[in-house]
């Protein structure tokens, strides 16, 4: 790793009595795109509106390359910025909002023609020059706002949830954009999202963000694949959570124990148990559980295997979605795909067995 | 009136009607507008046309009359008077106004409607009452004049009645909420948060305003000042209190042509004057900014 690019320094900004962001603290290194993914009300878009210079944090700091930035009105940062509504100068057409920044920095009138076709070559929004915003879709008028926060080539980069108010298919092809955009300017983009999918398709790392605090950051795989907090594991990808008591815990893992008589060994725990019989949550990735027709508790091999019932078979095409409850009462998702074996001939009412590995589970306090 | 006929026709295109045949415009929304207009063409078109009319059939037909008030330097001041302060209470009104009205738009709503309610109830009080009230402040021995010599920084009163000075402030007092109102309603339309897309991109606060912010808000101040300015050209009460005899603007002569020297004719072509300006200056606010800043879209 490099020398951190952008910090930001135990962030606090209170609003009154509500702490919207407690202490974050993150690094991001030149040219990655970092998204700050969290529900609404977690502190993203507050931490996000502090580095723009549009809000001020009542502790921390934030540093670029080694200088504070806090002392730096927003239109001195030199920090571009698409934000969540259409923030398109209505009077002006697509060309002079985009045009702007260069405007205001007072630069020849050649450059500025050049730079605006450039970039409106790089949204594929060529011939779009003389609309007015309101004459275009609010997918173009995001690609003009990226545009315009582009022209000056500004360091860093900031979007704000810039396409929740996009339909699904034309976020898709944006969110393709971006990535293309971000490859061609190698700008640094933090990026503010509460929909997991569009963290996982677009980012470098992720942050996740939860109650003012980042409970998590890594790449979306390692997020995924090694949650430590049970909100990280609950908010990136479908998961399954089973009450279980904590029977032994050493060295990070735990020997679980799941309804009256399952017992469950080595599952990663997070955060520390103290004495045994703590209460506990055992998380499963619903596609990573296995079914056997034949209802059994035995562990074989590696493997844990869970008494179940199904209740409910939906068939989503590339998958198969099956509604099991264990034999003490908890519901539990499962996942096949399509063509999987253990589905042919699975029917509601039938005792099954839920297979997983352990070490691949994990355990939250 | 464009949106209701072409929701009608919608729902006209809607009920399964053969297509090519004509269709025909629904007659309820023109039905609708008939006792208006009915009741202006009664009571205002008529009684000003019979006015205009014996501006150039009295005393005799011709345009002797408008010969008369724009050959006299008498009548010449008081036109230029009652533009001179027209202009100068507009603009004064627009310096003042837009400050409160940006004010009022960004401060919570708590605390901005008591300082409507402040604005609205100076706007219900009784016309002659205010502008007495002016007379009170601005006479002589009045409030303002007293306080400015108590603390010295004047050593006689200064002249702030019977003259235009008067009626300048004292007309920019109650043409202020004209100007507020629909300045206050294009500045709240304004997402605040374009200018802080302004001010990411780069802008000085200066450079906000006026590439961003005045731009926007332009159509609401012509809309503002279009009102003052007209209204300011054919008042009546408050430069005639404020004024004086010797200060006399175009309302007043009007007043003077008709009710005490009984010229219908010269009182007629001054009106007509005042009119064309007035439509004048409508056509080119239409021109420039269209309905927008009049409350239409």
């Amino acid at each position: 790793m490099t020398e951190p690019y952008l910090e930001i320094d135990g962030i606090r900004r209170e609003f009154g009595p509500v702490v919207a962001v407690e202490a974050v603290r993150l690094t991001i290194q030149r040219g990655e795109f970092m998204t700050f993914l969290g529900p609404s009300g977690s502190g993203k878009s507050t931490t996000l509106y502090i580095l723009a210079g549009l809000d001020v944090p009542t502790a921390g700091d934030i540093r670029l390359e080694g200088r504070s930035l806090l002392s730096t009105p927003p239109q001195h940062r030199q920090i571009g910025m698409v934000f969540q509504r259409y923030t398109l100068f209505p009077h002006l057409t697509v060309a002079e909002n985009v045009a702007f920044p260069l405007v205001v920095r007072r630069r020849p009138r050649a450059e500025i023609d050049a730079k605006v076709k450039a970039m409106l070559r790089l949204v594929r929004l060529e011939g779009f020059e003389d609309r007015k915003p309101a004459q275009m879709s609010g997918g173009q008028q995001q690609r003009v706002a990226l545009a315009r926060a582009l022209v000056y080539d500004p360091p860093v980069l900031l979007m704000d949830e810039p396409l929740s108010a996009l339909d699904k298919k034309l976020r898709e092809e944006i969110q393709f954009e971006i990535r293309r955009i971000h490859q061609e300017t190698g700008v640094t983009i933090l990026y503010v999202t509460h929909d997991q999918e569009e963290a996982l398709r677009l980012s470098d790392r992720i942050a996740v963000f939860s109650k003012g605090v980042i409970d998590q950051v890594g790449t979306g795989e390692e997020l995924y694949a090694h949650p430590t907090t049970r909100f990280v594991a609950g908010f990136i990808g479908d998961s399954d959570f089973l009450t279980a008591t904590v029977t032994a815990a050493e060295k990070g893992r735990a020997d679980l124990k799941l309804g009256d008589d399952v017992i469950v060994r080595g599952v990663p725990i997070h955060g520390d148990p103290g004495r045994p019989g703590a209460k506990a949550s055992l998380m499963l990735r619903p596609e990573r559980i296995d079914v056997a027709t034949a209802p059994s508790s035995a562990v074989d091999g590696d493997r844990a295997a869970l008494p179940a019932t199904v209740e409910d078979i939906t068939f989503l095409g590339a998958s198969i979605h099956l509604a099991a409850r264990t034999a003490w009462g908890e519901a539990v998702a499962v996942r096949l795909p399509y063509g999987h074996p253990a589905a042919a001939g699975l029917a509601r009412g039938q005792s099954i067995g839920l297979g997983f590995e352990p070490a691949a589970a994990h355990c939250f306090l | 009136m464009a949106g209701v006929t072409r929701q009608a026709a919608a729902i006209g295109g809607g009920t399964g009607l053969a297509p090519g045949r004509p269709r025909r415009l629904p007659a309820g929304p023109f039905a609708l507008v008939v006792p208006g207009l009915l009741l202006l063409v009664v009571f205002f078109a008529l009684p000003v046309l019979a006015l205009l009319l014996r501006s150039v059939t009295e005393p005799e037909p011709g345009f002797a009359n408008y010969a008369a008030l724009i050959g006299s330097g008498t009548y010449l001041k008081i036109f230029f008077n009652t533009f001179l302060v027209s202009a100068v209470v507009t603009l004064v009104s627009l310096a003042i106004g837009f400050p409160v009205a940006w004010t009022l738009a960004i401060l919570p709503q708590g605390v901005a409607a008591p300082i409507f309610g402040v604005l609205i109830l100076s706007m219900w009080t009784n016309l002659l009452t205010r502008t007495y009230a002016w007379m009170v402040l601005l006479q002589r021995t009045g409030v303002i004049n007293k306080s400015l010599i108590g603390l010295g920084l004047i050593d006689a009163p200064l002249p702030m009645v019977n003259n235009l000075t008067g009626v300048t402030i004292g007309m920019t007092y109650i043409m202020l909420p004209f100007v507020v109102l629909p300045l206050y309603g294009v500045i709240r339309r304004i997402d605040p948060a374009i200018l802080q897309a302004a001010a990411l991109c780069g802008a000085s606060r200066f450079q906000a305003l006026r590439l961003v912010l005045l731009p926007l808000v332009a159509p609401g101040m012509a809309a503002g000042a279009l009102m003052v300015f007209v209204m300011s050209l054919g008042y009546f009460v408050t430069p005639a209190l404020l004024g004086g005899t010797a200060n006399m603007m175009l309302a007043e002569l009007i007043a003077q042509f008709v009710q005490s020297l009984v010229n219908w004719g010269m009182g007629g072509a001054a009106a007509l004057v005042l009119l064309v300006v007035t439509l004048a200056l409508y056509a080119l606010q239409l021109r420039l900014f269209g309905t927008a800043g009049l409350g239409g879209r």
